[in-house]
C-alpha cells in the first residue's frame, strides 16, 4: 500500500469504505474466482482421462472421478492399431513448428510496420486486412486448394509453346499444409495492436542513437514483445496442431497425415466407441500439453520482469 | 520447481502409456505388421520387372483399423497377381463428401472411390462417373451375379455405374431376456404390425424405464413403415414427394403412436443419443437397426442376449431400406482399365467371402446367399434377407439431404411440440417441394 | 526529436527522402504478409466473389447466375406477409428465419461474456497471487485442446446420462432440446476462448508502465479510479482487438456446431457459418454459389458491426502518452 502523506485525518467516504472492504476481501475473492474457473477448465480433461482408462463397456457408469475398473486397452488399441502414429506425430510437429516460427516473425514485422511507420495505402491495407478476416473459410477453401495444388487454370497457362504452372503443386505434401499459414491477418492485427500500446521512449532513444528501423526492430522491439510473441506462438502452434479441414484436403497418403487426420482414421463409419474416441483425443492433446508445460516458464519470466502493479 | 515436477509427471505418464502399448496386442495388429512386411517384399520383386506400371488411386472413408487392414491385404493380393498395377490407397479420414467433391472440382479426384447410394443421383446427373458395362463384358462379369436391388440402385439410363461392394438393411433386434420375462413369443420373419404393437404393449414398463420399441425421429428408420403401408417417400421419378399422401400419414400415425401410448420411446427419453446404446442397456426391448449394431453390441454390450428378424410387415406387405456403397470409376481416370481390374477383384466372390467372414460387411453376390457364415450367424443372415424382401434403396433423389432433414423435423415436431401428424407431414412436404423448386 | 508538421505543404528534400525511405522499409517489413495476402487471400476472395454470382455444384463447372444466388439467400419475398394463396417464392428462408437471428443472439451473448470473464481472470492473475504459473497453465488448457476434441468431450459430458447431469442431479437433454442446445454451444465456446483471451489481456496489462500507477497513487487516486482512468484506457487497443476478434469469431462460429449438433435440433443451432457449410458441402446437391453469396453477406454484416464497435471503443482517438 502506498502511503498517503496527508496530515489531517478525514471522514471515510462510502468509496473509501468500499476500498477497505475490497482490500480485505480482494485476495480471497480473487482466489475464489481463480479456483472456480480452474476447476471448470480441468474438469472436462480430467473426466476424459478417467473414462479413457475405463473399459468400453463402462463408458457411462459411475464412479465418475476414479477409473474403476481400470484398463489401458483403449490406449493400446489407439496406438497399437496405428503403426503410423509416430510418423503422424512427426508430421504434425514439422508443420506446427515451421508455421509457428515463420508466423511470429512475419506477423511481428507486419505489425510493427502498421503500428509505427507511415506509408502510402497504409489505411487501405489495414482495413483490407481486417475485412479479409470476415470472409468465412468454407468458401475460400476451393480457390486456396487450387492455388496450392493443381493450379488456377486447369492444364496450366499456355503461352506459345510453354505451359506455365498456375499453382504450387504441393498436394500430398507437408509444404502445402504449411504455405498458407506462414502469415495471417489475425496475427498481423494482433501484433499491430500490441505494438501500438508499447511505449515509444526506448525506440525514440535508439533512433537518436542512430539505430535504423531494422536494428530497432530486432534489438529492441522483438525482445520487448516477448510475451506477446509467445502468446501468438502458442495460439499458432495450437491452431496448426489441431487443424483438420485444410490438411484433410491437401494430404492423401497415410504416411503424410498429420495427427488429427490419423487419429480420425479409426473412427468407424457406423458407431463410435466413446472410450476409444476419448483415448484418441487425449493423444492429440497430450503432446501439445507437454510442450506447453515446458514453454510456459518463459511467460513467468516476463511477468516477473515487468513487476507488480499494486502494492 | 512445480513446473519441473509437473513435466516429470507428464513424462512418466506418457512413458507408462507407451510401455503399455508393447506386447500382448491382439491378432489384428500382427496382421497389420505382416501387411507392411509384405509391401516391402512385393515392391522388391516388382522392381526387377521394368514394366510400365499403371497407378490407380483408390479412396474411401475411414473405417476401423481391422477393416482397413483387411482392405490393404486384399489390395496386396491383387498386386501380387497383377504386378503391372500399383494401387495407392488414400483414405479420407473425415468429411468424405466435402473432400471428394472438392477434389472433383479441382480435377484431382481419385480413380476409384466409394459411392453411397444416397449421393448417387447428383453424381449421375453431372456425369462424373464412367459406365462400367463395357468393362464388365470384357471380364465376363454379369449384372445378374449381384443382388438385383443393389446393382439396380447403381444403374441409370440403362448403364451400370457402380459395383456394390457391401450393403446393410434394417432388422428388428429384440432382447430375448426381456421377451422371456414378459412371457411374449419371440418375433419371426412373419410378424405384422399388430404383432409388433401387441408385443410392445406387454414388454413396456415405463415405471422402470423399459419400453417396448425404440421409435427415434430418424429418417433412416421411419420410411420402412411408409413402404409397409403401401406408400413411398418420393414419386418414382423423384420429382415430387408423397410424404403428405394418406399412406405416409397413416404410417406416421402408427409410428408415433408407440410413444404416445408409452409403449415406445425416443433415445432422449431415457437419456441417450442413439437407440443402439439403449437396446444394449436393455431399456428398449425392440429396435429397428442395421447390421452395424452387431459388432457394436459385441464390443460394448457383450452380455446381451438378442435375436434379429426381418421387419414386421404392414397392411400392404413388407418393406425395408437398403444402405449400400459401390465402387465407381471417375470419368477423368487415366487408367480406367486398370481401375476396373481392381474393382473386379475387390468385388469377386473370393474377396467378398473374406470380408463377410471377418464380420465387417455383407456381400452383394447372390452366390454367397447360402454360405456357411450366414448359417452360423443368424443375426447377419436376417440382415441379409432384408435385401431380398420389398427393400428400397435409401435414396431420395437430388434433394436427398433435405428430405431426410424434413422427415426428421416432421417427427420431431410431433414428438417435441405435440403437433398433429397431418399438420407436421404437410409442412414437411411443402418444404420438400420448395427445395425441388430450387433445383430448377 | 520533433517531427516536422505534415500539414505544411512545403517539405524539404530531406524530409521527402526520409518519407520515401520509411515507406520502402515499411513495405519490406510487410513483404511476407503481402505475398501471402495477394496470392491466397485476394485471389481466394476474388474467386469466391465470382462464385457468388454462379450456380455451382462442384461436380460440373460453374454457370453464371447473376444475382439469383443473393436473391435466394436473402429471400426478400419472405420478409413481408403474403396472402394465403400467393405462390411461395423460390428461395431458402433458413438464413433470414434462423441463421441470422441465431448468429446475432450468439454474438450478443458470447462476446460480452468472454471479454468480461477473460478480463476479470487476467486482472485476478495480475495480482499478487501464489501459484500463478499453475493457474495460468490450467486456464490455458481448454484453448490448447483442439475445438473438435473439446466438442466431442462436451457432447459426452452433456449427454443426458453424462457427468454434468449426474453431478448436478439434472435431467436436461442439453444438446437435443431446442431450448437448451444453443446455450450449451455458447458455454463450450466461452469455455474455450476465455483462456486465450485471458492471456492476451494479461500480456496487455503488463505493458502498462508501473510509473503511471505510482504517479496516480501519489496523486491520491484510489483503486477504482486507477482502474477506470489508467488501466482501462491503456488497455483500449487490446480491448478493441479482443472485441473485434470476438465479434468476427462469433459471427463465424462453426466448429462446435459441426461436431455437436449439426445445426439442430429443429435448426435451433444453425448459424450463418454452418449454413454456408451445409450449402457448400453437406447438401446432396451442392449450392456453392449460394454459399458464397451468403459468405459475402456475412462479411458485410461483420464489417458493419465491427466499424460500429470501433467507433465506440477506439473512437475518441488513440491513446496518447
Amino acid at each position: 500500500m502506498t502511503t498517503i502523506s496527508h496530515a489531517q485525518p478525514r471522514m471515510l467516504s462510502w468509496s473509501d469504505r468500499l476500498i477497505l472492504w475490497y482490500d480485505r476481501l480482494k485476495t480471497p475473492l480473487f482466489y475464489l474466482i481463480l479456483i472456480l474457473w480452474a476447476i471448470i477448465c480441468v474438469a472436462p480433461l480430467y473426466f476424459t482421462l478417467v473414462f479413457s482408462l475405463k473399459p468400453v463397456a463402462n463408458a457411462y457408469d459411475p464412479p465418475l472421478f476414479w477409473p474403476i475398473p481400470f484398463t489401458l486397452d483403449n490406449f493400446r488399441d489407439v496406438i497399437g492399431a496405428l503403426p503410423l502414429f509416430p510418423r503422424w506425430l512427426l508430421n504434425s510437429l514439422i508443420v506446427s513448428l515451421t508455421v509457428t516460427i515463420l508466423r511470429i516473425l512475419f506477423c511481428a514485422m507486419g505489425g510493427y510496420a502498421f503500428a509505427r511507420m507511415e506509408f502510402p495505402l497504409k489505411g487501405f491495407l489495414f482495413n483490407a486486412m481486417l475485412v479479409s478476416m470476415m470472409i468465412p473459410g468454407q468458401v475460400t477453401l476451393i480457390p486456396a486448394f487450387l492455388v496450392v495444388g493443381p493450379g488456377i487454370i486447369r492444364g496450366g497457362l499456355k503461352i506459345g509453346d510453354i505451359t506455365l504452372p498456375t499453382g504450387f503443386g504441393l498436394i500430398d505434401n507437408l509444404g502445402g499444409v504449411i504455405l498458407p499459414g506462414i502469415v495471417t491477418a489475425f496475427g498481423v492485427f494482433m501484433m499491430t495492436q500490441f505494438y501500438k500500446s508499447l511505449p515509444r521512449e526506448l525506440e525514440e532513444a535508439a533512433m537518436m542513437d542512430g539505430l535504423g528501423r531494422w536494428g530497432i526492430f530486432f534489438r529492441i522491439v522483438l525482445p520487448l514483445s516477448q510475451t506477446q510473441l509467445l502468446t501468438l506462438a502458442l495460439l499458432t502452434f495450437q491452431g496448426e496442431w489441431n487443424a483438420f479441414m485444410w490438411p484433410l484436403i491437401i494430404l492423401r497418403t497415410p504416411e503424410n497425415f498429420t495427427l488429427p487426420l490419423g487419429l480420425n482414421w479409426f473412427r468407424g463409419e457406423y458407431y463410435t466407441l466413446i472410450s476409444k474416441v476419448l483415448a484418441g483425443s487425449l493423444f492429440n492433446t497430450l503432446p501439445i500439453l507437454i510442450l506447453f508445460f515446458i514453454f510456459q516458464r518463459y511467460f513467468v519470466q516476463s511477468i516477473a520482469g515487468s513487476g507488480l502493479k499494486e502494492g | 520447481m512445480k513446473v519441473l515436477r509437473l513435466t516429470l509427471f507428464i513424462t512418466a505418464l506418457v512413458a507408462l502409456l507407451l510401455a503399455a502399448c508393447a506386447p500382448a496386442t491382439p491378432q489384428v495388429i500382427e496382421k497389420t505388421v505382416e501387411v507392411e512386411k509384405q509391401v516391402v517384399v512385393t515392391q522388391e520383386v516388382v522392381k526387377e520387372v521394368p514394366a510400365e506400371r499403371a497407378v490407380v488411386r483408390l479412396s474411401g472413408w475411414a473405417a476401423s483399423p481391422e477393416e482397413t487392414a483387411l482392405l490393404q491385404s486384399l489390395l496386396l493380393d491383387f498386386t501380387a497377381e497383377n504386378p503391372d498395377i500399383v494401387v495407392k490407397y488414400e483414405p479420407i479420414t473425415g468429411d468424405f463428401w466435402a473432400t471428394l467433391k472438392t477434389s472433383i472440382a479441382a480435377g484431382t479426384e481419385p480413380d476409384i472411390y466409394y459411392m453411397d447410394i444416397f449421393q448417387f443421383p447428383a453424381f449421375v446427373q453431372d456425369d462424373v462417373m464412367l459406365p462400367l458395362d463395357d468393362f464388365m463384358a470384357k471380364t465376363g462379369t454379369k449384372k445378374e451375379e449381384f443382388i438385383p436391388s443393389l446393382i439396380d440402385a447403381f444403374s441409370a439410363n440403362g448403364k451400370v455405374y457402380g459395383i456394390p461392394k457391401d450393403f446393410n438393411t434394417l432388422g428388428l433386434f429384440y432382447n430375448k431376456d426381456l421377451f422371456a420375462k414378459a412371457g411374449v413369443a419371440e418375433p419371426t420373419d412373419d410378424w405384422t404390425w399388430d404383432d409388433l404393437k401387441a408385443a410392445a404393449q406387454k414388454l413396456s414398463d415405463p415405471a422402470n424405464n423399459v419400453y417396448g420399441l425404440g421409435v427415434p425421429a430418424d429418417a433412416g428408420r421411419f420410411p420402412i413403415f411408409v413402404f409397409q403401408n403401401g406408400g413411398a417417400i418420393m414419386t418414382p421419378d423423384f420429382q415430387d414427394t408423397l410424404l403428405d399422401a394418406p399412406e405416409a400419414i397413416e404410417a406416421g400415425k402408427f409410428y408415433t403412436s408407440f410413444r404416445a401410448e408409452k409403449i415406445g420411446a425416443i433415445p432422449a427419453d431415457v437419456g441417450e443419443g442413439w437407440q443402439g446404446t439403449v437396446f444394449g442397456k436393455g431399456q428398449f426391448a425392440m429396435v429397428y437397426e442395421g447390421g452395424w449394431l452387431i459388432p457394436y453390441l459385441k464390443q460394448q454390450f457383450p452380455n446381451i442376449n438378442y435375436g434379429v428378424v426381418t421387419p414386421p410387415a404392414g397392411p400392404e406387405g413388407e418393406g425395408n431400406l437398403i444402405f449400400t456403397v459401390a465402387y465407381v470409376i471417375s470419368k477423368n481416370s487415366k487408367n480406367p482399365e486398370a481401375a476396373w481390374r481392381v474393382i473386379n477383384y475387390l468385388t469377386s466372390e473370393a474377396a467378398q467371402k473374406k470380408v463377410m467372414e471377418s464380420g465387417f460387411a455383407l456381400p452383394t453376390r447372390l452366390s454367397l446367399q447360402e454360405s456357411d457364415y450366414l448359417k452360423t450367424n443368424p443375426a447377419s443372415a436376417a440382415i441379409f434377407r432384408g435385401a431380398l424382401q420389398g427393400a428400397r434403396p435409401f435414396m431420395w433423389g437430388l434433394v436427398g439431404s433435405d428430405v431426410n432433414d424434413q422427415m426428421t423435423k416432421a417427427l420431431e415436431r410431433v414428438y417435441l411440440e405435440n403437433m398433429s401428424v397431418e399438420e407436421s407431414f404437410k409442412q414437411a412436404a411443402e418444404a420438400i417441394r420448395q427445395k425441388l423448386a430450387e433445383l430448377k | 526529436m520533433t517531427t516536422p508538421s505534415t500539414t505544411s505543404m512545403i517539405l524539404t528534400a530531406r524530409q521527402k527522402a526520409r518519407r520515401r525511405r520509411e515507406a520502402l522499409t515499411a513495405y519490406t517489413f510487410l513483404l511476407p504478409y503481402l505475398f501471402i495476402f495477394l496470392i491466397f487471400t485476394v485471389f481466394s476472395i476474388g474467386y469466391a466473389f465470382y462464385l457468388s454470382f454462379t450456380r455451382y455444384n462442384l461436380l460440373s463447372p460453374p454457370q453464371w447466375w447473376g444475382l439469383e444466388g443473393y436473391r435466394r439467400v436473402l429471400c426478400i419475398e419472405s420478409w413481408f406477409p403474403r396472402p394465403e394463396n400467393a405462390p411461395k417464392p423460390v428461395c431458402d428462408d433458413l438464413f433470414i428465419r434462423k441463421a441470422l437471428p441465431n448468429t446475432f443472439k450468439y454474438t450478443a451473448i458470447v462476446v460480452p461474456a468472454q471479454t468480461l470473464i477473460s478480463l476479470v481472470l487476467a486482472f485476478a492473475m495480475d495480482q499478487k497471487i501464489r501459484f500463478r504459473r499453475l493457474f495460468r497453465t490450467i486456464f490455458y488448457l481448454p484453448s490448447v485442446t483442439s475445438s473438435v476434441v473439446i466438442s466431442l468431450i462436451f457432447v459426452w459430458l452433456f449427454s443426458p446420462l453424462g457427468v454434468i447431469n449426474q453431478i448436478f442431479h439434472l435431467k436436461i437433454n442439453w444438446l437435443n432440446d431446442p431450448r437448451y442446445a444453443f446455450y450449451t454451444i455458447m458455454m463450450v465456446n466461452i469455455f474455450t476462448t476465455s483462456g486465450t483471451l485471458m492471456l492476451i489481456f494479461l500480456a496487455g496489462l503488463q505493458d502498462i508502465p508501473i510509473t503511471l500507477y505510482e504517479a496516480a497513487a501519489i496523486d491520491g487516486a484510489n483503486k477504482f479510479q486507477i482502474f477506470r482512468y489508467i488501466t482501462i484506457p491503456m488497455l483500449r487497443p487490446v480491448i478493441f482487438f479482443v472485441v473485434t476478434v470476438g465479434i468476427i469469431g462469433c459471427f463465424q462460429v462453426f466448429d462446435q456446431i459441426y461436431v455437436m449438433t449439426a445445426g439442430g435440433p429443429l435448426d435451433s443451432t444453425t448459424t450463418i457459418a454452418y449454413l454456408i457449410y451445409k450449402w457448400a458441402f453437406r447438401d446432396t446437391t451442392v449450392k456453392m454459389g449460394q454459399a458464397s453469396a451468403l459468405a459475402f453477406i456475412l462479411a458485410l454484416i461483420i464489417f458493419v458491426v465491427t466499424m460500429l464497435q470501433r467507433r465506440v471503443i477506439e473512437g475518441s482517438g488513440s491513446v496518447s502518452q
